[in-house]
């Protein structure tokens, strides 16, 4: 591979250990998968932030770059926590929290901006054309599919070499050759309603990169879909539409598919019927504007009945905005964590169904919790917990 | 007992000699694989000490974390062997120094064994299987 003067310094320790290391991994990940080449990047985003997914393994490796002088050499977002940052949520396990703590002073004295979100691209929305370095499965498939700005499926210590050098490796999804879409889906209106179910298909049922027709959703919606998909399947990117901008991409179809209703029902479990419920949003987590709808709603409707919960999950930074909204969700019974979610953490309490809009938390939780679910539209969540 | 040579594109290269695990799907590390165990979820199968061949990597970037985690804990598989590659399993098996090789696709589909040995030589480019 082709290195810069500065970047063989890096790799050659001139920078110090933590620098070499994180070169290494570039380098190494990049010849592996054909990079003749570096490039700069405009922000990296760090996965691999919790610990109740990283363990003592992940800890050790994060507190090693910091003590050896790691610092970001570029804008850096990180994902979310295990802990609820907010520390009012009843419901996410609050019991890793020192752990978690050597975690995040870590990453906040490398230089990297505590956003503790899976959606950093609310915090700066890349511009098309930029070069990124993004772990968090569905916030690169957005990066790539909504903002045309390019992102590999970064592992999460390879975001945080990224984060480190400025740099990642030429290869995938940076090559304009590479972005070409050859499944051209045609998206029966039936199956656009159930964007959670829409994307775990497309996870389990194509591996190139698809071209979605009729499916024109609002960026809330997209993210789910596209978060599923990446859960079920490998996406990075999908071309969308009239979304997706049009020199981002091309398309050369090998096969045409056609996706309605009846193809996701296999996806979408059983309607609770008695039990205890657990709704929940915000997998990935709610933008404001998704948190003032929820919350219009649940204001109206008053307390929640029953034994049935809500949750959601919002970025650390809409909780301290709107923190008089988080408290008035509570005294109705709503819990609301911020900068973390159920997927990186542990749940205090058992329930018998999940009820949510997301297919992502759905394949991941669902194995987590042996549990059973119903995956429908956000306004249907919010109709069953109120029921 | 039979052997089968193959042609392997070698990602990651280093001596494997080990049980053959195959699983005809893909699999997240994160989610799908226990780290502290070495064992993989859908099957529940032990991956610790084997040749776990499977289609190739899905869902969570985390998944780098987990195959660093399995070494970490003494759980590491002895090699991967894949038919389609993945940035999340190549940093994963870089940091973790786990031999990652890739195969043709289709291969796993078309294998008619279920268990074998599958060794490799570091520098060689082919994995040899020897099943009865």
């Amino acid at each position: 591979m082709f290195l810069t003067r500065e970047q063989e310094r890096m790799l050659n320790g001139e920078y110090g250990w933590a620098v070499a290391k994180a070169m290494a991994i570039i380098v190494k990940t990049g010849e592996v998968l054909g990079a003749s080449r570096l490039v700069e990047i405009s922000h990296a985003h760090v996965s691999g932030v919790s610990y109740t997914n990283i363990l003592d393994p992940g800890l050790d490796f994060v507190r090693r770059l910091f003590l050896s002088g790691g610092r970001a050499r570029v804008y850096t977002t990180i994902n979310p926590g295990c802990v609820d940052y907010s520390g009012l949520s009843s419901l996410i396990d609050g019991s890793f929290n020192e752990k978690q703590a050597v975690i995040d002073e870590s990453l906040i004295r490398m230089g990297f901006k505590p956003v503790f979100t899976c959606i950093p691209y609310y915090h700066r929305p890349p511009s098309q054309g930029e070069f990124l370095a993004w772990g968090e499965s569905s916030a690169i498939a957005v990066a790539n599919s909504y903002y045309g700005a390019s992102s590999n499926r970064e592992g999460g210590p390879l975001a945080l070499a990224a984060a480190l050098t400025g740099y990642t490796y030429y290869a995938g999804l940076h090559i304009p050759e590479n972005r070409v879409a050859r499944v051209v889906v045609r998206v029966d209106p039936s199956a656009s309603r159930n964007p959670g179910a829409l994307g775990l298909w497309i996870g389990e049922n194509i591996r190139e990169i698809p071209l979605l027709k009729g499916f024109n959703p609002p960026l809330w919606d997209l993210k789910i879909m596209l978060a599923a998909s990446a859960a079920s399947g490998s996406h990075a990117f999908i071309a969308v539409e009239k979304i997706t901008p049009r020199g981002f991409y091309k398309v050369d179809p090998l096969e045409k598919v056609e996706v309605e209703w009846r193809d996701l029902e296999k996806y979408i479990g059983l309607e609770p019927s008695g039990g205890s419920v657990l709704g929940y949003l915000g997998c990935p987590h709610l933008h404001p504007w998704e948190f003032h709808l929820v919350y219009e709603y649940v204001k109206r409707r008053g307390r929640l009945p029953g034994r049935n919960r809500l949750l959601l999950t919002i970025p650390l930074e809409v909780y301290e905005r709107y923190r008089d909204k988080v408290l008035y969700l509570r005294s109705l019974g709503v819990d609301v964590a911020a900068g973390t979610c159920p997927v990186v953490s542990r749940l205090t309490r058992r329930f018998d169904h999940l009820v949510t809009n997301s297919g992502k938390a759905v394949f991941y939780l669902s194995k987590q919790l042996k549990i059973n679910y119903y995956l429908t539209e956000t306004r249907r969540v919010l109709e069953i917990v109120y029921a | 007992m039979s052997t089968l040579r193959l042609q392997v594109k070698v990602l990651v290269d280093g001596d494997c000699r080990a049980p053959l695990y195959l699983y005809n799907g893909y699999v997240s590390f994160f989610g799908e694989v226990d780290p502290v165990n070495g064992l993989h979820r859908a099957t529940g199968e032990g991956i610790s000490g084997k040749a776990f061949a499977f289609k190739g990597g899905r869902g969570s970037t985390v998944g780098s974390y987990v195959i660093y985690a399995l070494k970490y804990y003494g759980k590491q598989p002895a090699c991967l062997l894949v038919e389609e590659v993945e940035p999340i399993i190549v940093t994963g098996c870089v940091m973790a120094d786990i031999p990652l090789f890739q195969v043709e696709k289709g291969f796993l589909s078309k294998i008619g064994f279920k268990r074998g040995l599958l060794v490799h030589e570091r520098g060689s480019n082919y994995v040899e299987i020897e099943y009865e």
